[in-house]
């Protein structure tokens, strides 16, 4: 079977009896999507194929043959800061992640979310996200970071995902 | 914190010293540093401390970089399951693991006798549903697993108790070995005269209050990779304790501990039940030394809800009195914990004796052993517990007496701490009612808006206190490379909290460094010196002290280099934005200047805590206020808007803490309407123990939240002057929850969860009378 991967084609065995979440982490070593219930309960191991928002942990491999998957490693082509997305930047900004484990999903449902309804209300954006638990309590900072984005306040590519850590150098003058 | 100190203080020398942790008190021999900086007071001019800084591993953490226990690979690794025991008492008649064995990948088993007695695994003889009584080793996770289930066990049963009741009756089964009750029950704090300040009273309140199980439900669940080279040892955890992982590896598995590594670099949330190795921990490492090869042991959800720790159940008999003014003559508890198999004291008993001056108290604590998993710490144990009774009974209270229960607890304030009579660090809990009243319009928005018949709004209040001084041992280092990067190297954790962050701000600030220059390294027994684990909310006051210690001996050392370079007196320099000036003149060199001169002479600045100061409080404080809307047809709560103020001292980064701040409310909207495991009494199992069934709070559930801190800082403490604040903010939710809600219908809650049934039960009880 052929999969593309955050715009990677692989070419796999077609037999492997694995969910797409395995098949990511194990085979792939893609590991920021991550396993928490594996019964569609979490949304940890949220992912985009093709355009859709799925569980990966509910999601057959085989089923995947030809289709076209997106995960938190694809939001920032080339994995370099310099190039997260403004959604990753505004998660910085807005401190949406605090132990993180849920992070990778909770950026997937939000890409998706975004991706089909640029401009969600602030219950649009609950309901959508509702599906992601956080155990750490980052709901409200999530979404802050999701209006942010939707109100254009992290437009373009603008290089500097230091956003986080760069600015961090200035705070003397503040 | 401290209550004792004894010995001299000689800088450099020893003394010992009492410290609290989590409530438990343990005497510890403490080293004085050599020298202490001076206390930054409330007015110290600081830029990179007290700054909105972004969390500086935050990028690893949104780009999927950041590795986890889960995420750990290692070259021809394998995989370990554990095997559980699906009865809560009885013994194994027999085990076979031969299907087991023979299945595909399969490679390797233990069973009952096959562990080392210290590791505690694998007897024959069970105490609770979900106990570890085999484990598998395959090639993979997938085949682990299915060998787990292929293992037949068969059992003869004995009878059982899960709860309180059934372990504490007359003729109850055998829980455990010893007996049912913890020795020396009950526990009992008492200060004062009861029947006096009962006799006192003009008006006297009795309630019943019940608090359920809760579950920590981190996502990431306990988790190790096991790894041998020779008769050395590394672990990778998911753990708020490496050190102490450290000390249980080597004491169960018998090996010393300098062979014994721990490294934890990123973990999926801990909240009090990862603060030590466990089970899965030495499954792991005895499978890699039987092997040959690293082995990897992750719980699954099931062993994660059913046997990694809990908040334990409390039935709390109240009576408080107090005169018409407000003033309180008696609170008076009788308490009922179930802690499972094991536990410790960590009781609801204490936060009746420490929030409120009223001369006599008294608190009867009755802890039992059912056949259920042991308990472990949960962010403010005991505390959050005790928060429900006593503050519902508090609002209780002042509805009898038409107070205000702002100003009933305002007339109550305690200007000492009243159970030890001890003067505090420092305590702006009067801060936070007012500024939390105000933000709230507590006083100003009194009406209830009703949409329809149906839907009512409440209001209510509740505070909460908790010992956060942190304490001794914990060291730094600071390290600055050839580049002018600094390095802190400490070790400690980062749950998630932001300690990374916190304990940079701190070194940048103190070596006038850059904050982008600073990096810090941490969660390595190997390599780091010790700090001890990242539980009660201490990592900051306990690890912040030491690492500001040792930035300023590494800027010291700094100014001894540059002034050479400079010929100007070290004291006449300083430093700030990696550049240390000569003062009152123009001349000035980068850090990089100076180190690119030393080349690879290395400056390294070391750091210890110093103790508490003697005989005196240090706690975190703070007030919440709800509004809630209930659905008088259904039953459902909606939490509409939390506020709430505390009072930790100075706080490092606002944005982090508010961030803690936001986390603990919303545990604590969970252990208010939905959160609660359920035993089945009969069947002696979990019958929730997924997290579909589990409820924990969406982001569908989430009010609008408004958390804040009161203004400043707590040079007595410590010479940072910060608190901690993780835990705190969990402590007065439900209790405030519970007083809207109560609001709202009329009538009083004594039961959380509020689910929506108990909602109506309390709504029928009403009309009823
Ligand atoms: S791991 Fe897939 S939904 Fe929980
Ligand atoms: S940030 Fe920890 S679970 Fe969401």
């Amino acid at each position: 079977m052929r999969l593309t991967v955050n715009g990677r084609v692989h070419t796999l065995d077609s037999a492997l009896p694995l969910s797409l979440l395995e098949l990511l982490r194990d085979r792939l070593a893609l590991t920021g999507t991550k396993f928490v219930c594996g019964r569609g309960e979490c949304g940890a191991c949220t992912v985009q194929l093709d355009g859709e928002t799925v569980y990966s942990c509910l999601t057959l491999a085989e089923a995947c043959d030809g289709a076209t998957v997106l995960t938190v490693e694809g939001l920032a082509p080339g994995g370099g800061e310099p190039s997260l997305s403004p959604l990753q930047r505004a998660f910085i900004a807005k401190d949406a992640a605090q132990c993180g484990f849920c992070t990778p999903g909770q950026l997937m449902a939000a890409h998706t979310l975004l991706a089909r309804n640029p401009h969600p209300t602030d219950d649009e954006i609950r309901s959508g996200m509702s599906g992601n638990l956080c155990r750490c309590g980052t709901y409200p900072k999530i979404l802050a970071a999701v209006r942010a984005v939707a109100d254009g306040e992290f437009a373009g590519s603008a290089g500097s995902a230091e956003a986080g850590s760069a600015e961090a150098g200035s705070v003397n003058a503040a | 914190m401290p209550r004792k100190t004894k010995g001299a203080a000689k800088p450099g020398g020893f003394v010992q010293t009492t410290v609290e942790i989590e409530g438990r008190t343990e005497t510890r021999i403490v080293e004085i540093p050599a020298f202490e900086p001076a206390a930054w007071g409330t007015d110290a001019e600081l830029g990179i401390v007290g700054a909105r800084v972004p969390r500086m591993d935050a990028p690893e953490r949104v780009s999927g970089r950041a590795r986890y226990t889960t995420d750990i690979v290692r070259p021809g690794m394998l995989h370990a399951a554990i095997v559980r025991s699906t009865i809560p008492r009885g013994t194994i008649r027999s085990l076979d693991a031969s299907r087991a064995r023979a299945m595909p990948g399969v490679l390797d088993v233990l069973g009952p006798g096959d562990a080392p007695a210290g590791t505690r695994l694998f007897g024959r003889e069970i105490f609770y549903a979900g106990q570890p009584i085999a484990a598998v080793c395959a090639a993979t996770g997938h085949a682990a697993r299915s060998a787990a289930h292929a293992i037949a066990v068969e059992y003869d049963t004995l009878p059982f108790a899960v709860t309180f009741e059934d372990a504490t009756a007359k003729d109850a089964p055998k829980v455990r070995a010893k007996g049912n009750v913890m020795e020396n029950a009950p526990l009992v704090i008492s200060r004062g005269d009861m029947d006096a300040g009962l006799k006192a009273a003009d008006v006297i309140v009795r309630r019943e209050y019940r608090t359920p199980v809760q579950l920590h439900t981190a996502l990431e669940p306990h988790g190790a990779v096991a790894e041998w080279e020779g008769d050395r040892l590394t672990v990778w955890e998911s753990t708020q304790g490496i050190f102490r992982v450290r000390e249980n590896v080597s004491k169960a598995l018998g090996i010393s501990l300098s062979k014994v590594r721990v490294i934890k670099d990123y973990m999926g949330g801990g909240f009090g039940a990862k603060n030590g190795a466990g089970p899965h921990t030495y499954v792991a490492a005895l499978f890699a030394k039987r092997q040959g090869r690293a082995v990897r042991c992750i719980n699954d959800r099931e062993a994660e809800q059913t046997d990694s720790g809990n908040r334990p159940s409390s039935t709390q008999r109240v009576t408080i009195g107090a005169k018409k003014d407000g003033t309180l003559t008696a609170i008076f508890a009788s308490i009922d914990v179930p802690l499972g198999i094991s536990g410790w004291e960590g009781g609801p008993g204490q936060i009746y004796h420490e929030l409120y001056a009223c001369p006599n108290v008294r608190t009867e604590e009755t802890f039992a052993y059912v056949n259920a998993s042991g308990m472990a710490a949960f962010r403010g144990p005991g505390y959050v517990e005790g928060a429900f009774g006593l503050e519902s009974a508090m609002n209780a209270l002042a509805k009898e007496l038409k107070l205000d229960p702002v100003a009933f607890r305002v007339k109550n304030f305690a200007k000492r701490e009243p159970r030890t009579d001890r003067p505090y660090s420092g305590n702006s809990l009067l801060q936070c009612y007012k500024e939390g009243a105000e933000v709230f319009g507590w006083s100003t928005n009194d009406q209830r808006p009703m949409t329809n018949d149906r839907l009512r709004v409440g209001k209510g209040m509740a505070a909460q206190v908790w010992p956060t001084g942190g304490g001794p041992p914990a060291y730094a280092l600071v390290r600055m490379n050839s580049d002018a990067t600094v390095d802190v190297l400490a070790g400690t954790q980062d749950l998630g909290t932001g300690a990374r962050t916190v304990l940079s701000q701190i070194a940048a600030e103190s070596l006038g460094a850059k904050l982008s220059d600073v990096r810090a390294i941490i969660g390595d027994t190997q390599s780091l010196p010790y700090t001890g684990n990242s539980w009660g909310s201490m990592t900051t006051a306990s690890v912040g002290p030491a690492v500001r210690m040792a930035a300023e001996d590494a800027r010291r050392q700094l100014f001894e280099a540059a002034g050479a370079m400079f010929d100007a007196a070290p004291d006449a320099l300083e430093a700030r934005d990696s550049r240390i000036v000569v003062r009152d003149t123009d001349r000035t060199m980068t850090f990089a200047e100076v180190t690119a001169k030393l080349g690879n002479v290395m400056i390294i600045g070391k750091g210890s805590r110093g103790p508490n100061p003697a005989d005196t409080a240090i706690m975190t404080f703070g007030a919440q206020f709800a509004e809630v809307e209930v659905d008088l047809d259904t039953g459902i709560v909606r939490v509409l808007r939390i506020v709430a103020a505390h009072d930790a001292g100075r706080i490092i980064n606002p944005t982090l803490a508010e961030s803690q701040l936001e986390g603990g409310i919303i545990q604590g909207l969970g252990y208010a309407l939905f959160e609660e495991r359920v035993l089945d009494r009969r069947l002696g199992l979990v019958m929730n123990p997924t997290i579909h069934d589990y409820k924990i709070p969406t982001m569908a559930d989430i009010p609008l939240i408004d958390a804040f801190f009161v203004a400043g800082a707590d040079p007595v403490a410590n010479h940072t002057g910060a608190r901690g604040i993780a835990e705190p903010p969990m402590i007065p939710a439900a209790p405030a929850i519970a007083a809207a809600v109560s609001d709202a219908i009329g009538a009083d809650v004594t039961e959380i969860p509020l689910t929506p049934w108990r909602v109506l039960a309390a709504i029928a009880a009403k009309a009823r009378r």
